[in-house]
């Protein structure tokens, strides 16, 4: 399911990421790459706070509807 | 001999606290990604021959931002002598990513792990000599804000660059690293120490490395092969093999006791970015910004300077001092009536300034300044923009220059320039003068008169963003928003307090050298004319030079209500400075004889316009072309003179419509006759409203687009 779908606070780990290779490659920079796991922290209508990595990264909706976890 | 060490490394992780501890220089440090746009240079304390220079955060060395580009390109051609690659402890695994690719560029890498503090405070562990074993390079821990090793760190790279010894690099999968093998066969015109990062980048097809290289390489077969064997794209196998790799090495070098648990950051997000408190929470926090510096404390302060430092004291002892001295009549004019009136009145809005630049400061350095642009990203997307964009807005509110530049961070082209575009129509502190100046001597100090002002500038950037969105140049959908959230930290009071003093002391000097030039300027030629056919003193202000040009361009302004020459030529000198506006008017309008008198000039001033003349010059000063300084900053960021036109005639013909429609329609609704000009307002606001509600044709034939693309 996507990333939006998540349920605050629990560990989730990605399976696969979609939408515009651009923002994909930044998104794999930030740690986001199949396998990692994700904390989701807030939800902002639509838009989301994950943690990864230990680091906090907001992704809007559009970008993450893609993720899929 | 001397040497260049440059400071890499993510972005928020302190290079710049770093960078000042080791140079001793006065850098502002915020807590938002982004905010060294540039790099800079200084020289190491103790060492004069050694330049350390500070390079723009970033996640990689792949070019996805401006940043990653001005970072790379220095890094690749200018050859620094070392690389100190600070990275921060709370978040080790990421921050290698960087680290990989920053030691395959062949230059020496020392690592110092920062903010180790804090990895302590959790009850973290990081194990600095197996780091040093895996990764090959000297690691040290420090912490730039307290000063603890950050020497030893600087001596440290020295010592490596020095002893140029090559870096024994990490291995990739066998059959990646194979391919590599083949492709750096191939480049024999390379340094050899480099040639492992070009053979990397050529593999993910990184088309800017292709301008690097003054011979070209076809790997393209290569590329192709491994890519059907591993069933993904080169820049994928890449990245996999990285984070694969610092995964087989981070359980020995760092042992977590905190992991899965929420940090306080974490607690912190959930309550002020939740769906329904975070925008009354904005709301609060902003509105108490400036209800304090605007409204109370900062008004309090600026009443004092302005009506009795500027208003007795100075004058005063002033004019004691030139009649005492038996000054030529002429002189002392200029003194009191051009340089003190002048200057005085911008000086006056000083304290007002170092209240809200100490709040934003505050906000800056706290970290709350990203959940802003988080939080208004779904309200910025409705209209075309980013929540990136609302950042370079707020630093706009202290600056219209360091805004533009902050503009730098937003990744998409077309974002990036409808964002310098529409930055500099939120009030600059150097416009709240003019807003402080039409409420005070206009309004009698109503309380709505500065909130419009930002509501107009906020309405202007909303108008704007739907009017250009559906223009051909910037249709399409903006970038995704990415961004990565800083953890909060209370601010110290040495950066705040250096940040308020460096933004205020920067509008203090403009008053000594612009401002007094242009305040001696303008007392000159409106003061000197021709009388009896010879050059001369004028003894009525409207003879002089500068009376006859203003009422030249005057003639252009008549139908927003505020045809007089000296509007006109507090509009034109607006351009040097936003300041000048109100310099011009205390110029113009005697800041002093009517002081002397218990009043002062906001009475002459008043009974010059009427309200919605006034209220319409207003909006102009506030919409039209920013001072000459964030012209200069928005053609470096456009890097391009015709869009810099294209940005300049929009602002001035927004704002000339805007100002139009205000005092033709409020004349109209206040019972004013019917005019031609009337007619124009009316036409001009059926355009603009058209422009907004005509319908989004370039987004239909995208979503068709991307739909067949997927199917």
């Amino acid at each position: 399911m996507p990333l939006t779908m998540a349920t605050l606070g629990e560990v989730s780990t990605i399976k696969r990421i979609g939408g515009k290779e651009e923002t994909r490659r930044f998104l794999e920079t930030l740690g986001f790459v199949v396998g990692a796991e994700v904390i989701l922290i807030a939800k902002n209508n639509g838009n989301v706070i994950v943690n990864i990595k230990d680091s906090r990264v907001a992704i809007s909706q559009e970008m993450a509807t893609k993720i899929m976890i | 001999m001397s040497l260049t060490i440059a400071l890499a490394g993510n972005p928020n992780c302190g290079k710049t606290t770093l960078f000042n501890a080791l140079t001793g220089s006065n850098q502002f440090v915020g807590n938002w990604p982004g905010v060294t746009v540039e790099k800079k240079e200084g020289r190491l304390k103790g060492h004069k021959d050694i330049i350390i220079t500070d390079l723009p955060g970033i996640y990689s060395l792949s070019p996805y931002t401006l940043e990653e580009v001005v970072a790379r390109n220095y890094l690749l051609n200018a050859n620094p002598d070392a690389i100190l690659n600070i990275v921060d402890g709370t978040n080790l695994e990421r921050n290698l990513y960087l680290s990989t690719q920053l030691m395959e560029l062949g230059i020496p890498v020392v690592m110092a792990v920062n903010m180790m503090d804090i990895v302590e405070k959790k009850g973290d562990q990081v194990h600095i000599q197996e780091l040093e074993k895996n990764l090959g390079c000297p690691v040290l821990e420090i912490s730039a804000l307290k000063g603890t090793n950050v020497m030893k760190a600087a001596e440290k790279a020295i010592q490596v660059a020095h002893a140029k010894r090559s870096v024994p690099i990490h291995k990739f999968d066998a059959e990646v690293e194979e391919t590599l093998e083949q492709i750096e066969e191939q480049l024999t015109g390379v340094a050899k120490e480099q040639r492992r990062f070009f053979a990397i980048k050529l593999f993910e097809r990184d088309d800017k490395i292709g301008e690097q290289l003054s011979f070209s390489v076809d790997v393209e077969n290569l590329i192709t092969k491994l890519e059907d064997k591993m069933d993904d794209d080169s820049e994928s196998i890449i990245t996999n093999e990285r984070y694969t790799y610092i995964s087989s090495i981070i359980e020995k070098c760092c042992t977590r006791n905190s992991k899965g648990k929420l940090t306080v950051s974490d607690k912190i997000d959930q309550i002020v970015t939740n769906r329904f408190l975070a925008l009354p929470i904005f709301a609060v926090i902003m509105g108490f910004v400036y209800y304090i510096s605007i409204s109370t404390v900062g008004t309090m302060a600026t009443d004092w300077t302005n009506d009795v430092l500027f208003g007795e004291i100075v004058p005063n002892a002033v004019d004691n001092f030139l009649n005492a001295i038996n000054c030529a009549d002429w002189l002392a004019s200029l003194i009191q009536d051009g340089i003190i009136a002048g200057v005085g009145a911008v000086l006056g809005f000083v304290p007002q300034m170092l209240v809200l630049f100490f709040f934003l400061a505050i906000l800056e350095s706290c970290g709350y300044m990203a959940r802003i642009a988080f939080i208004m990203d779904r309200i910025f997307r409705k209209f075309g923009l980013s929540g990136k964009s609302f950042i370079p807005m707020l630093i706009g509110t202290g600056c219209g220059v360091p805004g533009v530049m902050a503009s730098r961070t937003i990744e998409n082209d077309r974002d990036r320039k409808m964002t310098i575009m529409t930055t500099t129509f939120i009030p600059c502190s150097a416009k709240l003068p003019i807003i402080a100046l039409i409420a005070g001597a206009l309004f009698q100090g109503a309380w709505w008169v500065a909130p419009s002002a930002y509501f107009v500038g906020v309405a202007a950037i909303i108008i704007s963003g739907i009017i250009l969105k559906k223009t051909q140049m910037f249709s399409g959908d903006p970038a995704p928003f990415v961004m990565e959230l800083p953890a909060y930290h209370m601010p110290t009071v040495s950066n705040v307090l250096r940040s308020m003093w460096e933004r205020g002391w920067s509008f203090i000097k403009k008053a000594g050298t612009i401002i007094l030039l242009s305040s001696i300027l303008v007392w000159f030629t409106s003061n000197v004319g021709i009388v009896d056919g010879h050059i001369g003193m004028v003894s009525d202000l409207s003879d002089g030079f500068l009376a006859k040009i203003g009422s030249g361009i005057a003639w252009i302004f008549a139908p927003l209500g505020w045809g007089d020459w000296k509007a006109a030529v507090a509009a034109l000198t607006g351009l040097v400075a936003k300041e000048n506006v109100v310099q011009t008017f205390g110029v113009l309008f005697g800041f002093l004889e009517v002081a002397e008198d218990g009043q002062d000039y906001w009475g002459t001033l008043a009974s010059s316009y009427t309200p919605l003349a006034a209220y319409s010059f207003l909006v102009f000063n506030l919409l039209c072309a920013p001072c000459f300084a964030a012209i200069g900053a928005i053609r470096r960021e456009m890097n391009n003179g015709k869009w810099t036109w294209f940005a300049i005639g929009y602002q001035c013909v927004f704002a000339y419509a805007v100002s139009l429609c205000i005092y033709q329609i409020g004349t109209l609704m206040t019972g004013g006759g019917f005019g031609v000009f009337t007619a124009v307002a009316f036409a001009v606001l059926a355009f603009i409203i058209y422009m907004l509600v005509r319908p989004y044709k370039q987004a239909h034939t995208l979503r068709v687009n991307i739909k067949s693309v997927k199917s």
